[in-house]
């Protein structure tokens, strides 16, 4: 199935009482937070995780954009884990950066161009190839592609999906909890919670 | 609070604050004893400081890196790992099922694993105490184990959407469910020492932090007793090392707290810092290991999840998120595999989901935002299952150093056989469930939880490294409680009997020490 919700939800949640205080500033911060200028990467490191991440989590709305890279260059700058590490990775900064040379390696071997000027379909085609191990290029021989892989995406998916208005795309509202939920069984929903709006196959 | 002086010599030192020492610490302070609880996290205020937002309350996790190796390399972090005074139990999802005798003897039933030193009517009594003081909510008669001595403290919480799906589609497969025993109030609770608390507000939230003190974590419970009969907490105290003296007993913890180097004199050590942190304590100061055991035996329960989407509306972020459970399987009939498993109905905070589905499913692009929007609709299952100890699991300190200065901790794991024909029989009836539940969609996360072993328990010096009663072989004033000293993994999630073992060791220590 193909479930929509509508837009503005967990703006409108936030302004009332139905969110504690800690929530909702933990959630305004993050809707009113800048994008700023790398610090751990280059710009042009940070241009490319930009390319690859809009691939990974296409964002059409260029008005209401969530950035997913000023938020892994902002951990790596602090140096925060997430607590381990594969044991087989190089220390999470040291993977990221290796990993976007391996792209660009990968894409100047198969299309003789950078990844930014491949065409989506292209781009497309590198990562694919990067998560099931199979791009080319001696930067995969010292990196797990697919660990790699792995690691950015749920970085990118954890950064995007902590985003109120995509948390508004997937219709959850849970952090309106203030009124505790009675209504928690199949098919019950209480008042503040949207329903999908034009769905179908 | 009471508090104590660095230079008086205090009773006991108990090193962290989880399911293993809080519990302990309150019986010890109960007993007279001049007792301080050194916890490395923050003594959070839940009210003020808990958002219902799982990236704000990345706080309560474990964030020193550890490295994951072998074959399945563990996760930390997120899974397996707390900090805060509270520990793990801060984010541990209340799921309070007892162990069943056979847990305790798998190597006389199979001829595999490992034997505890000590039987379920040991542990039982502690079970009844700490299911009564936590308020744990449950069904009575309980369908599964030995007949209970007494009902749970609170019937059972109300069923959410997982929980009901899970109920449809074993019903259909002829297979036994009941509403869980789990530590979150389905009523408002009082006890002396601590104080009333409210009943649960069905958040979903218990992975992330309870904010209204419904859940049993032990800052809301055991820490307030303590106190209450006179413990210190130290919070924020990162715990380098344990001093000898010359007569071989351990006569001062030093610790970090606030970016000084602070040192407690002290009577005997309680040890309670969880499966790695424990052990890498005592490797890092050369302690306790003349068995050479330290670091070995480390075991994690099979927990593969099932997951689906469903045409009804789910809203998996609603109730308590084990609500059903189902113990058919803790000896299935015909099995190809050593011990058993529990079935669970599973809810899921949104980006615990979207994580383990870019993990697990490797989905990206249009794909990965059609199927998370598929969240409202999607409900799991899972097992948790017994481990083996095998050889090639352990932990080790690596060259590399963290924040803090310290070797990062390397944690081998590799499933063995046992678990991966376990796991496969579990996969199967947990798609049948939910194909009889009218999944689709229906994909498998496979994992493993609850990071146990290290300090194995045991009557031999040579192969354990405490016996029954959690004392060190090496170190006569040297307890250890927590995970870390199960011989075997049980088929049970483990902080019930973490608690449970933790008031034994405290009771045989006042027995011995009147």
């Amino acid at each position: 199935m193909n479930y929509h919700y509508p837009a503005g939800t967990v703006r409108a949640l936030l302004e009332t009482d139905q969110v504690t205080k800690p929530t909702r500033q933990a959630l305004t911060e993050r809707l009113k937070a800048s994008s700023d200028q790398p610090v751990f990467f280059s710009t042009e490191e940070f241009s490319l995780l930009q390319a690859v991440c809009d691939r990974l989590i296409p964002q059409n709305n260029q008005s209401e954009r969530i950035d997913i890279t000023g938020g892994i260059d902002k951990r790596l700058t602090e140096n925060k884990s997430d607590g381990w590490r594969y044991d087989v990775m190089p220390a999470d900064g040291d993977a990221y950066k290796l990993g976007l040379k391996g792209i660009d390696e990968s894409a100047q071997l198969l299309f003789q161009q950078p990844f930014q000027n491949i065409s989506a379909e292209q781009q497309d085609f590198i990562l694919k190839a990067v998560q099931t191990r199979q791009a080319p290029g001696d930067t995969w021989q010292e990196l797990a592609a697919d660990r790699f892989f792995e690691e950015l995406l749920a970085e990118a998916v954890s950064t995007y999906y902590s985003h109120p208005l995509a948390q508004e795309d997937i219709g959850y509202v849970g952090m309106a909890d203030v009124p505790t939920w009675q209504r928690i069984g199949l098919n019950q929903l209480e008042d503040r919670e949207p329903k999908s709006i034009g769905q179908g196959e | 609070m009471q508090t104590y002086s660095t230079t008086e010599i205090v009773d006991a030192i108990v090193i962290g604050t989880g399911a293993g020492g809080a519990p302990l610490l309150a019986r010890l302070a109960r007993a007279g004893l001049k007792v301080v609880a050194l916890e490395a996290g923050k003594h959070w205020n839940p009210i003020t400081d808990f958002a219902t937002d799982e990236k704000e309350q990345e706080k309560l996790f474990w964030t020193d890196e550890r490295l994951s190796a072998g074959n399945d390399p563990l996760p930390f972090g997120s899974n397996n790992s707390g900090t805060g005074v509270g520990g793990s139990t801060l984010h541990y999802t209340a799921y309070t099922p007892r162990a069943q005798p056979d847990d305790f003897q798998l190597r006389t039933d199979f001829g595999v694993g490992e034997d505890w030193p000590l039987g379920f009517d040991q542990i039982e009594p502690y079970y009844n105490e700490i299911e009564q003081f936590l308020g744990i909510s449950g069904p009575s008669p309980y369908p599964w184990g030995p007949a209970r001595k007494q009902k749970y403290a609170l019937g059972p919480l109300p069923v959410n959407g997982a929980g009901q799906l899970m109920e449809r589609g074993c019903k259909e497969l002829g297979i036994k469910t009941s509403p869980a025993a789990n530590a979150a109030l389905s009523a408002g609770y009082y006890q002396e020492g601590v104080g009333h608390r409210p009943a649960c507000a069905n958040r979903g939230f218990c992975q992330a932090g309870c904010n209204i003190g419904a859940k049993a974590s032990m800052d809301v419970t055991y820490i307030p007793l303590a106190v209450h009969f006179g413990a210190e907490i130290r919070s924020e105290s990162f715990v380098t090392q344990l001093i000898k003296d010359s007569s071989g007993k351990i006569s001062e913890v030093v610790y970090i707290q606030n970016g000084e180097e602070k040192r407690q004199r002290c009577r005997y050590v309680f040890l309670c810092a969880g499966t790695v942190e424990t052990a890498r304590l005592l490797l890092l100061n050369g302690l306790g290991n003349s068995s050479g055991q330290v670091g070995r035996n480390v075991m994690a329960h099979p927990g593969l999840q099932i997951w689906g989407e469903f045409d009804e509306d789910v809203r998996p972020y609603k109730g308590i998120p084990g609500a059903i459970i189902s113990e058919d399987t803790h000896r299935p009939a015909n099995a190809d595999f050593a011990g058993g498993y529990l079935l669970q109905s599973i809810g899921v905070m949104p980006l615990t989901y979207m994580t383990q589905m870019a993990r697990g499913r490797g989905l990206w692009g249009e794909e990965l935002k059609q199927a998370a929007r598929a969240y409202n609709h999607v409900a799991g299952i899972n097992i948790l299952g017994d481990c083996l100890p095998y050889a090639h699991n352990y932990l080790e300190l690596s060259d590399e150093k963290d924040i803090r200065g310290l070797p990062k901790p390397r944690i081998y794991f590799t499933n063995g056989e046992n678990e991966k024909r376990m796991t496969a029989h579990a996969n199967k009836i947990m798609r049948d469930i939910w194909a009889a539940a009218g999944a689709k969609n229906v994909w498998a996360f496979p994992r493993n939880a609850h990071v146990i072993g290290t300090c194995r328990m045991g009557v031999n010096p040579d192969t354990a490294v405490v016996n029954p009663d959690g004392q060190s072989f090496d170190i006569p004033n040297l307890y250890i409680s927590d995970n870390s000293t199960f011989p075997s993994a049980l088929s049970v999630n483990p902080a019930l009997t973490i608690m449970a073992l933790a008031l034994r060791t405290a009771d045989r220590f006042l027995e011995q020490h009147k």
